[in-house]
């Protein structure tokens, strides 16, 4: 004899598990009851001033100076060009990755239809996306939009070129020619910019992006130097590399900016001093370079010894045991430590703007309340929500892309 | 026991008298621990040399001392005519007549099997990367795993991957290849196509000193039986010798405990 067992419905089910997780117990209904209503309140009172009662026009009417600060008019199209450019770069390297990655039956994408490989873009990249047109959106001249699509469609030229560039195994000469190509072009991005406007006067959140990949460019091979340096066997390298990291790690961030403000005066006349976007690219680059060492440091530890006695016994001299043995090994192990590191130093970009008085995102954000428009009326939460808006996006689109990249190193390695 | 310290020939066929491995008079401490005394032991060519003994003997440092894995503090060793010495080219040139093949495997997983095995003749021989990639191929047809070339380390079963790391060590066409406890990791089922593709090797002639506890392998492919304990080289012979006729009481004790 069978039993008919019917069918829950939808509702049903939502009651059980309503019952069984929110209404255990008399204690669990009133907690339900106390911190749902709470919680209710809270998204009610923050949509309400999100759509209805936030006064976004601060933002929207100020949208330049705090993207790009005074850059001037007659040069925004240097802007969108080195925008471009680098949507090219971007997608060149994508693509060639993609492609590289299809010939060698290693990619991600492999065996997704077209909607997974969508939603799958989506994930990874919708909420950056999301906030760009969100911008766009507040923006009330056709340049920005102009700008964009532009950068969009290099982006995607540039992903289908390398693409099928990188579906060929390439000749070594052309390879590293190629490498130089793409070397070369943020880098001409920079320098056409910086004809028009020196980097010393690059503000609003352009300064925050550019500060922060300079430093992260930057302080990655000094970290890895450094913490070479702290297991070195020669003592003076050691001992050199160990006062540094401890001295930095020891000192507040905050403080080595205004130092870097008022100190380099005691050395070198004014006339040559460089200009504060150099100084505090160079001490996010030193104060960073200390933390990754010690992450770096934790990595080669991490590398079991045989690795290095694999590579000694096959002949290989120390430095090549070292930069193709243990060092790839070392880095892939502490991938979320750097990246975390490096989302520190985006966020920390802003602490530029008042230690060395740079018109950067978060100066821009109090300055904008002081204007005639605006003054006196508390538009300073709209502000701070926005700056907050802002980088939250971006250190979450490279928290998640870490988590990617870890899952995706970890293909046939644990 | 001092008399049979003294290197000992066997009189297999195999051997020509031409010497690839001296150790004279070969000490290493750990701090204040003795982990070798006074080592004597000549290797010839296309000989293969099984070392065995209890856990702590000294068998894994003895052929660790070869390569320079750990450095001896008194005594000589040559290998190939070429005496180890404080100079790092030196050692590296050692270390590319020697292979070693490890208990743990030590591949490097961060690679696939194919540039585990081309990584050193690239780097060390500066061989082209067709030629290394057509050696490398070449090598896995003769450990029988071909089909694993492009697939990562950790992919593999623990037979595939030492004998990836046999391969590996080939690549660099050694004079003498060092197996530290070559099967000791392996699953039991595994063990066989390891040995089996050791004994190809040296059935073509490679000199091999292999530690192992594989009784059989020492009895059927060992050209010598060195037996260790507390650091000493206590007995060496033929396996038939060293098996059925064995001296020493200690030697004698060992092989009452495992057989």
């Amino acid at each position: 004899m069978t039993v008919e067992i019917p069918a829950l419905s939808r509702g049903r089910v939502a009651a059980l598990w309503a019952r069984k997780h929110l209404f255990r117990t008399p204690l669990d209904a009133l907690l339900t009851v106390v911190f749902g209503g709470l919680s209710l309140y809270l998204i009610y009172r923050a949509v309400l001033f999100a759509f209805i009662n936030g006064r976004w026009e601060i933002i929207s009417d100020n949208l330049k100076l705090l993207m790009i600060g005074t850059w001037p008019r007659d040069h925004l199209l240097r802007v969108a060009v080195a925008v471009a450019v680098l949507g090219l770069w971007g997608g060149l390297i994508g693509g060639l990755i993609a492609g590289r990655q299809i010939r060698l039956g290693i990619s991600a994408s492999q065996g997704m239809s077209a909607t997974q490989r969508i939603s799958d873009l989506t994930r990874r990249f919708g909420l950056m996306i999301g906030t760009l047109v969100l911008l766009l959106l507040l923006t009330s001249t056709g340049g920005p939009w102009l700008m964009v699509i532009s950068a969009v469609g290099t982006g995607l030229g540039g992903y289908w070129v390398g693409r099928y560039v990188g579906s060929f195994e390439l000749a070594r000469w052309t390879a590293r020619l190629g490498l130089l190509v793409l070397a070369a072009m943020p880098l001409a991005a920079y320098f056409y910019m910086t004809a028009a406007v020196p980097l010393g006067e690059w503000e609003g959140f352009m300064f925050n992006m550019t500060s922060a990949l300079a430093g992260i460019v930057l302080c990655f091979p000094l970290g890895v130097l450094l913490a070479l340096g702290r297991r070195s066997k020669l003592p003076l390298l050691k001992w050199v590399s160990i006062v540094y990291i401890e001295f930095v790690r020891g000192s507040p961030l905050f403080v080595l900016l205004l130092l870097a403000n008022v100190s380099l005066e005691f050395f070198v006349p004014p006339s040559i001093a460089p200009s504060k976007t150099i100084r505090a690219i160079v001490t996010f680059t030193l104060f960073t370079a200390a933390y990754l060492a010690e992450i770096v440091r934790g990595g080669l530890q991490s590398v079991p010894k045989g690795q290095e006695e694999a590579a000694k016994a096959l002949g290989l001299s120390p430095t090549k045991q070292m930069f193709r043995v243990v060092l790839p090994q070392a880095l892939r192990n502490v991938i979320p430590a750097q990246i975390g590191q490096f989302i520190s130093l985006f966020k920390d970009t802003t602490l530029a703007g008042a230690a060395l008085g740079i018109l950067d995102l978060l100066t821009g954000a109090q300055a904008v309340t002081q204007q005639p428009d605006f003054v006196g009326q508390g538009l300073i939460i709209e502000s701070l929500i926005f700056v907050a808006f802002l980088f939250w996006v971006g250190s979450f689109t490279m928290s998640r892309e870490s988590q990617r990249l870890e899952r995706r190193l970890g293909v046939g390695i644990r | 026991m001092t008399d049979t310290n003294q290197t000992v020939f066997s009189d297999a066929t195999k051997v020509h008298g031409d010497v690839v491995i001296e150790m004279d008079h070969v000490d290493k401490l750990f701090g204040a621990f003795q982990a070798l005394t006074d080592i004597n032991l000549k290797v010839a060519r296309q000989e293969v040399v099984v070392v065995i003994g209890p856990s702590g003997s000294g068998k894994s440092t003895l052929i660790r001392c070869i390569n320079r894995l750990e450095e001896h503090d008194a005594g000589r060793i040559l290998v190939d005519g070429i005496e180890l010495s404080e100079d790092v080219k030196n050692i590296q040139e050692i270390r590319r007549e020697t292979g070693m093949v490890f208990q743990q495997f030590n591949l490097f997983p961060h690679l696939t099997v194919i540039d585990n095995i081309t990584l050193a003749p690239r780097q060390v021989r500066r061989m082209p990367k067709k030629e290394a990639e057509a050696l490398a191929m070449e090598l896995l047809e003769r450990v029988r795993i071909p089909e694993q070339a492009k697939k990562y380390p950790l992919q593999l079963s623990g037979g595939q991957q030492q004998r990836v790391a046999i391969a590996r060590s080939l690549a660099m066409k050694p004079k003498v290849m060092l197996f530290d406890e070559p099967t000791s990791a392996l699953d039991p089922e595994m063990v066989g196509e390891v040995l089996d593709t050791m004994k190809d090797l040296a059935r073509e002639g490679m000199t091999m000193i292999v530690v192992t506890h594989e009784m059989g392998f020492a009895r059927e492919v060992a050209d010598r039986v060195v037996f260790m304990a507390d650091g000493q080289i206590v007995e060496v012979g033929t396996p038939d010798h060293f098996f059925q006729n064995p001296q020493e009481d200690r030697t004698k004790l060992f092989l009452s405990q495992i057989l």
